[in-house]
């Protein structure tokens, strides 16, 4: 009863390796660090001094470890604010804890990851279990944890061991410990995202509905994306203790505005699927080295913010500039 | 012989909306058995139930005699019951290979495997299903809606070894071919298929039988032999419909012309030249991909011209918008094919849908509340024989049809004289296609003109006053009413009056 | 509400859809229990303290909610369109910054200098809106740049000390009395008022709200999507620098972090009075309750004098509490166990 006027005329797929691979990995971002590495150490030609180079791979450090757990969440399209709470919750919990040496630092770890991941667990409940919605849910924990930091450490101070701010921000066989763990994150990374859940966490922000009615478990996949994000947050705030060695209850707070800003300027798409740890982590060590650039320029530090705005704002439309490149030569 | 499956009292309710009140039907082991039903019926409410995606409420399943409750779509594909969406559950940025394999698409136990390997593993499952054109590492978005489609349905095959869901499997697919013979290999196996499709042809080619539903419950099993078509029309709305008359208007060469294009570009289309008069409805016929979607985008303001003319009421018109097309006097209004993504505003009540026109397109600020857009919204929907009673509702919570009147009643609501739809009848209940009809009608005996496109021949015949055909983004024929027939639209749309290929469906 | 049906009558016509609209709808619920559970917290509060509970807990928690209700409204109209407003701190901040410096301490000017930098807010605003519509920048990094580079030229000029202060009419206006009330309290009034008309009871609100329900459809339908997005953005600015002028009379001065505590209570009360971060569904009163909320319980927990982790943990899990409540699930759950009991 129907003649149907359906027919296939779509062209066969065709895949354009070069632009697409430049839009969608890491590698954007790591040009535009590579410029302005160049330009910092055209003013700043002490820059490339081994001690200079170990500092600005700590002080981008915390900031790049926050990241990468910011984008396990917002590459499955949720979004996490807890991370100003638990980088201030476990900084302030490393400033109290009485102990030392390798050992006690290897305590700290431990302590540090296990409040990072039971936070990311309620967060991933509330977010998985509950269906919460997730900027308002981890706004909630974030503050619950601010004050239980309040709780712990009212004022900036605390003891943090010896071993975390010596050994832990020199280096060990001339290789700063910061580009190991930054190394092993990226590691870390390139294998996660190949196997099974790494793939999950990709395909549920592409597609929520698709990758569930495909099998997949998107509770599971939004949950654990949490507990991650919670153990990098953790990790960053261990960081941050070795780096600064005290505590401080608002600790985290300037992490909040900046992790995102970093994830963004990696590319990740806010909305989910597309994106990676690693193009976050120099996100982070981007804005961290604008910071030095502007002061080495002779900026005035009242509007370096000016020009990080606009940076920001550049960034990410030169990002949509090269994806829409690839677009339009796809469908010519 | 035994039943593979047995459903029995079945429901399902989302809050206060009833979903299924009680289904009972068994498919044999082997059986190719079809659901009928109107939408709404609560055919997409039982496909979710059977794959795992919601559980039921009441009632019981069971799979070959053992109790059948899966919590999970995984769930279900361990017992051997899958499912191929009609809203294709594919992964876009994933390759076909990922995709087939899903969930777990690694192997490697404490390594991840090679994407290499799994496009491998990929592509032996394609061929296994005789899937020989589409290569396992291409990515999904870059494949058409046949070829996906396709993958859906071998990715299903690939899971059932005791019931197969197929939900519209031949929405997006050339022909039936492929398809038809995958079911009979699995049906060889003793698997039980399960088959929703609106085409009644289709059903009467590959089922046996056919269990009817209508308004959440099941009416009854049938072997599709002993009935006609009109006897399972009557079954699915309760009563047998009227006899399609052809009631197309008289084309009146002489009235006003409306809107012109010249020489119009863009997309897929080529160049265009037509004219619309008050008081007709120009049909638009073609394959797929043919330009009509951008012909009829272009003229409702959706998409910016690559090249050529529209001239609206006389003046040349610069349609940069559709709000620009609907304030270009005597005004434009387009009502696109997508109605989720394109049409309704799910969680606004059908009134404020309605209703929103009217401050679209009126320039002044007001105050509004829930009955002022009842009164607004009421007499449009009258004109598209919507009940009242649906005002108030979400129109999330309305069936496809109503949701396809609310789109057509808010078109109304502008006031414009011309109305440009993107097959608005497709996908509808018998009964909301003789309302859209009838509307139709009557818009352009007001002296309205009418461009509309249908997938559907019967639908272009019943209600032209002329025909416009579009072969490779070009006028190919335009057929005057006297000599409008199915077989000449069909031969025009395959270029100049061949005769149709055998990937056409001819199914009457 | 009518309950299940007897399945399948074969009649004559159709098939029927027998379900009836809701008659109350789950925001509605929502709304309701954000105010029931302010007034069990006032109540409640009695017990803690003698001091609290009273007429003129009431008229403070009025009083102090009145800043945040001002700038979440923009933020409400903001997610309403599926957007999100960081920029919020800043603009508080610009807007006591601007009317300090200009007004000087004196009432010349008053009545121009008002709209005037409101004007400027609300342009600072249009900017993010462009850059999201025009340049589908993500709403989140737009307003956190725009946010930015503000307060950073607030620092510059100002030179990190703001001067001068506010008009003395203005702090006159917020130390008033009109019949026994507070005139910041008359002032919240009107703008509940004004706001709950716009956003829910204006042909403007349900334009917003179709624009964020589903923009391509809003598009097709004949409305300016992006306009309409921009304009949610310079309502925001403009509320945001309006708060930060009341509470520049308010403290008699203004500083340059003036804003801080603003930016995440702004969201907080949107969504904790049941709006949808996704946009396309919310009401302004919702919003009100939920402020209302924040504010009742930051006066009780100041009252009680316990440290500041504590208070914060409280507020934290409150939110959190309210959250959990206040979904849709426990509305059906509520509604099919009212049915069934009926």
């Amino acid at each position: 009863m129907t003649n149907q006027l359906a027919m296939s005329t779509a062209p066969h797929s065709r895949r354009l390796p070069n632009l697409k691979v430049l839009a969608e990995s890491a590698l954007l971002i790591v040009l535009i660090y590579a410029v302005m590495a160049v330009v910092y150490v055209s003013v700043q030609p002490s820059a490339l001094s081994p001690y200079a180079i170990e500092a600005l791979l700590n002080n981008s450090l915390p900031l790049m470890l926050a990241a990468a757990g910011a984008t396990f969440v917002i590459l499955q399209g949720g979004f996490d604010l807890s991370v100003a709470g638990i980088i201030s919750l476990v900084n302030v919990v490393i400033a109290v804890m009485p102990v030392d040496g390798p050992l006690g630092a290897l305590a700290n770890l431990g302590v540090a990851l296990s409040i990072g991941i039971a936070v990311g667990a309620v967060n991933g409940f509330l977010v998985a279990g509950l269906r919460i919605q997730a900027i308002a849910a981890t706004l909630a924990t974030m503050i619950v944890c601010q004050g239980a930091a309040l709780l712990i450490l009212g004022a900036p101070g605390g003891y943090v061991p010896d071993f975390m701010v010596y050994d832990l921000t020199g280096s060990v066989f001339g290789v700063p410990v910061a580009l190991v763990i930054i190394l092993a994150v990226i590691a870390l990374w390139s294998l996660y995202r190949r196997t099974d859940a790494g793939r999950n966490l990709l395909a549920v922000g592409q597609d929520r509905k698709a990758a569930g009615l495909s099998g997949i478990n998107v509770e599971r996949t939004e949950f654990f994306s949490f507990v991650w994000a919670g153990a990098f947050y953790a990790l960053a705030a261990y960081m941050l203790a070795a780096q600064t060695s005290t505590g401080s209850p608002s600790a985290g707070e300037p992490f909040l505005l900046l992790s995102f800003a970093a994830v963004a300027l990696g590319g990740t798409a806010f909305g989910g699927g597309r994106g990676g740890v690693t193009a976050s982590l120099f996100g982070a060590a981007t804005l961290t080295l604008m910071q030095k650039v502007l002061f080495a320029l002779g900026v005035s530090s009242f509007y370096t913010g000016v020009i990080q705005g606009l940076i920001m704002i550049l960034a990410v439309l030169f990002a949509a500039a090269v994806r829409y490149a690839v677009r339009s030569r796809r469908v010519a | 012989m035994a039943d593979v499956l047995s459903v029995q009292a079945l429901s399902k309710q989302y809050g206060a909306t009833i979903a299924l009140r009680g289904v009972d039907l068994g498919i044999r082991r082997g059986e190719v058995h079809a659901i009928l039903g109107e939408n709404g019926a609560g055919k997409s409410t039982l496909v979710k139930l059977l794959s795992g995606v919601v559980e039921p409420d009441g009632g019981s399943l069971s799979l070959d005699g053992a109790p059948y409750r899966p919590a999970s779509i995984r769930d279900a594909r361990r017992m051997g019951v899958s499912t191929a969406f009609q809203e294709l559950s594919l992964v876009p940025d994933l390759t076909v290979a990922e995709n087939m394999l899903l969930p777990k698409v690694s192997t490697g136990r404490f390594w991840p495997e090679s994407l290499a390997s799994i496009i491998r593993r990929g592509r032996d499952l394609l061929e296994r299903f005789d899937v020989h054109d589409i290569p396992a590492d291409a990515v999904v978005s870059d494949l058409s809606l046949a070829q996906r489609q396709r993958i859906e349905i071998t990715r299903a095959l690939s899971h059932a070894r005791r019931l197969l869901v197929l939900d519209e499997p031949t929405a997006a697919l050339p022909d039936t071919g492929w398809l038809f013979s995958q079911i009979r290999r699995a049906t060889g196996d003793g698997v039980g298929v399960l088959y929703i499709s609106h085409r009644l042809s289709e059903v009467r080619e590959i089922c046996g039988r056919a269990t009817v539903l209508r308004n959440g419950s099941s009416i009854g099993t049938v072997a599709l032999e002993g009935v006609d078509d009109a006897g399972i029309f009557s079954m699915m709305v309760g009563h047998r419909p009227e006899a399609e008359k052809r009631t197309a208007l008289r084309p009146n060469k002489g009235a006003e012309v409306l809107l012109e294009t010249r020489n119009l570009r863009g997309g897929l289309l080529k160049g265009v030249d037509l004219s619309l008069h008050a008081g007709e409805i120009v049909g638009v016929a073609g394959l797929e991909g043919q330009g009509q979607q951008a012909l009829l985008r272009l003229v409702g303001g959706a998409m910016r011209p690559g090249g050529g003319e529209i001239i609206v009421g006389g003046a040349k018109a610069m349609l940069t918008s559709p709000q620009k097309a609907q304030r270009t006097p005597p005004g434009i209004v387009f009502v696109p094919e997508e109605r989720k993504t394109e049409g309704i505003f799910d969680t606004l009540t059908a009134a404020a849908n309605i209703a929103l026109a009217e401050f679209a397109t009126g320039g002044r600020e007001r105050l509004v509340n829930g009955r002022a857009e009842r009164l607004l919204a009421r007499q449009s929907a009258e004109r598209v024989s919507l009940s009242p009673r649906y005002l108030d509702f979400e129109v999330g919570n309305l069936s496809g049809g109503n949701q396809q009147k609310v789109l057509l009643a808010r078109a109304l609501m502008t006031g414009a004289r011309i109305l440009v739809l993107f097959d608005p009848a497709r996908g509808v209940d018998v009964g909301t296609k003789q309302s859209i009809y009838q509307m139709m009608r009557h818009f352009a005996e007001l002296g309205g003109a009418i461009l509309f496109y249908s997938s559907e021949l019967p639908e272009l015949v019943q209600l032209s006053s002329r025909c416009l055909v579009l072969y490779d983004g070009r006028l190919a024929a335009e057929v005057p009413q006297e000599a409008l027939s199915e077989a000449r639209l069909l031969a025009a749309a395959h270029g100049h009056g061949e005769r149709p290929t055998n990937d056409l469906r001819m199914a009457v | 509400m009518t309950g299940p049906h007897p399945a399948a009558e074969l009649s004559d016509t159709a098939a029927k859809d027998t379900r009836t609209a809701q008659k109350v709808s789950s925001t509605t619920v929502a709304v309701l229990a954000i105010y029931g559970l302010v007034a069990v917290l006032i109540l409640a509060s009695r017990a803690v303290s003698p001091s609290l509970g009273g007429l003129s807990q009431i008229e403070t928690v009025f009083y102090l909610s009145a800043f945040l209700v001002f700038c979440a409204f923009g933020q409400g109209l903001v997610i309403l369109v599926r957007g999100l407003d960081l920029s919020i701190a800043s603009m508080i901040t610009l807007g006591a910054i601007l009317s300090t410096t200009l007004m000087g301490g004196s009432n010349d000017g008053l009545l121009y200098l008002v709209p005037a930098i409101l004007l400027v807010c609300a342009m600072v605003g249009v900017v993010s809106g462009i850059g999201i519509t025009f340049f589908a920048i993500p709403p989140f990094i737009m307003t956190m740049a725009v946010g930015i580079i503000v307060y950073s030229l607030c620092l510059g000029v100002t030179g990190g000390t703001p001067r001068g202060f506010p008009s003395p009419m203005l702090r006159e206006f917020m130390q008033d009395r009109f019949v026994g009330i507070p005139s910041p309290v008359w002032l919240l009034g009107l703008f509940v008022i004004l706001g709950t008309v716009l956003q829910g009871y204006s042909s403007l609100g349900r334009k917003l709200t179709a624009v964020g329900n589903n923009p391509a459809a809003a598009h097709v339908a004949g409305l300016s999507a992006r306009r309409l997005t921009i304009l949610a953005y310079a309502i925001s600015a403009a509320c945001a620098g309006f708060t930060g002028i009341l509470l520049a009379a308010y403290s008699n001065g203004a500083t340059l972090r003036m804003g801080d505590a603003y930016l995440l209570p702004s969201i907080a009360a949107v969504v904790v009075g049941g709006s949808s971060i996704l946009g396309g569904r919310g009401s302004f009163l919702g919003t009100v309750g939920g402020a209302l909320l924040l504010t009742t319980l930051s006066t009780i927990l100041s009252a009680l004098g316990i440290g500041q982790g504590w208070k914060t943990i409280t507020e934290g899990l409150v939110i959190l509490a309210a959250l959990i409540l206040l979904r849709d699930e426990v509305f059906t759950a509520l509604q099919t166990r009212f049915r069934r009991t009926a």
